[in-house]
């Protein structure tokens, strides 16, 4: 506990904002390539993503 | 700065893991797909007026399988796409993982990411996007009736969240309050898994109906074994990454200077 509270204060509230744009703007870029991989209803998208989305079990058809 | 290297190692990464589950898959997914597309297009429905009813309100959400949509030849063209989309698939999953072992050394405050510690995280993944999900919705072999596609895709957004909240809640949260991860695990199996009340393969003659299942059964452990295979890579992958990559990048934010 008392390791804890150290960590927390050796880690400056700028530092996590300065992280936060980054890491979210990297999991939102990689859940919109998910989505047009595996959940696009283009059919085209569709066809060329087929079997991978049966072998990742994204709802295909 | 810290953007780019994050998104460098999850290019490499993802090529990596989706080249790898690629040839994973030609050796045993793939095979299971041709033999159930044989079944598919040479199976002669024969369904009662009530399963007709039912397959037909399944059937009208196949707007993919339209008639002139462009589709890759089989052979070469479709395992060429299959193996980019396999790759543009773990670059997806692999950003995500790498920013979310980037936050998690990051608010630590310790040199934690590793080859060794991103196998814990892959796993996790492989928990969140394929454990959960297939449970409720078993892997799918082409052929297959379903419930409308709509509600199964909402049906697997919401149990991979749940169960990447709950996780996230049970080992994060020192308190009492992480037990509320085990609800939140539950939650997509409380509301339950849109399925049909007809049979997936009642449409087929009794001999197609048995194969079919037996080829289901085949496939949902093909795919176990490949997910599996492709989330311990991209986790043990993303983790060395960050270790190497991104570790730096973070040293200088926490600077005097920076702050």
């Amino acid at each position: 506990m008392q390791q804890q509270a150290t960590l927390h204060i050796a880690r400056p509230k700028s530092a996590l904002m300065a992280i936060a744009l980054p890491v979210l703007t990297a999991v939102l870029l990689g859940a919109v390539i998910v989505y047009g991989v595996g959940f696009s209803h283009i059919a085209a998208a569709h066809n060329a993503a087929h079997d991978t989305r049966h072998a990742n079990v994204f709802a295909c058809h | 700065m810290l953007f780019r290297r994050i998104v460098l190692c999850a290019l490499l990464v993802g090529a990596l893991a989706g080249l790898l589950v690629s040839a994973v898959q030609h050796w045993q997914v793939i095979p299971i797909i041709a033999a159930a597309e044989v079944l598919e297009s040479a199976a002669v429905p024969h369904s009662t007026e009530h399963e007709e009813h039912l397959l037909a309100t399944a059937h009208e959400e196949q707007h993919e399988h339209d008639e002139g949509a462009w589709a890759p030849e089989d052979g070469a063209e479709r395992h060429l796409w299959t193996a980019i989309a396999n790759v543009t698939t773990a670059i997806g999953f692999g950003l995500i993982l790498v920013a979310a072992i980037t936050t998690w050394e990051h608010l630590r405050g310790r040199p934690l990411a590793s080859a060794r510690t991103g196998l814990l995280w892959g796993a996790a993944g492989f928990a969140c996007v394929f454990v959960a999900p297939a449970l409720g919705l078993p892997p799918e072999i082409p052929g297959a009736a379903a419930a409308p596609l709509d509600a199964r895709q909402s049906w697997w957004l919401l149990a991979a969240g749940s169960t990447a909240a709950g996780l996230a809640l049970l080992v994060f949260v020192p308190q009492r309050t992480r037990w509320l991860g085990l609800a939140v695990l539950a939650l997509p199996f409380v509301v339950g898994a849109p399925h049909l009340d007809v049979g997936a393969y009642s449409g087929y003659s009794a001999d197609a109906e048995h194969t079919m299942e037996a080829l289901a059964g085949q496939f949902a452990i093909a795919t176990a074994i490949s997910s599996a295979t492709e989330w311990l890579a991209l986790g043990s992958l993303a983790g060395w990454a960050v270790a190497r990559w991104v570790r730096p990048a973070l040293a200088t934010l926490g600077a005097p200077a920076q702050a």
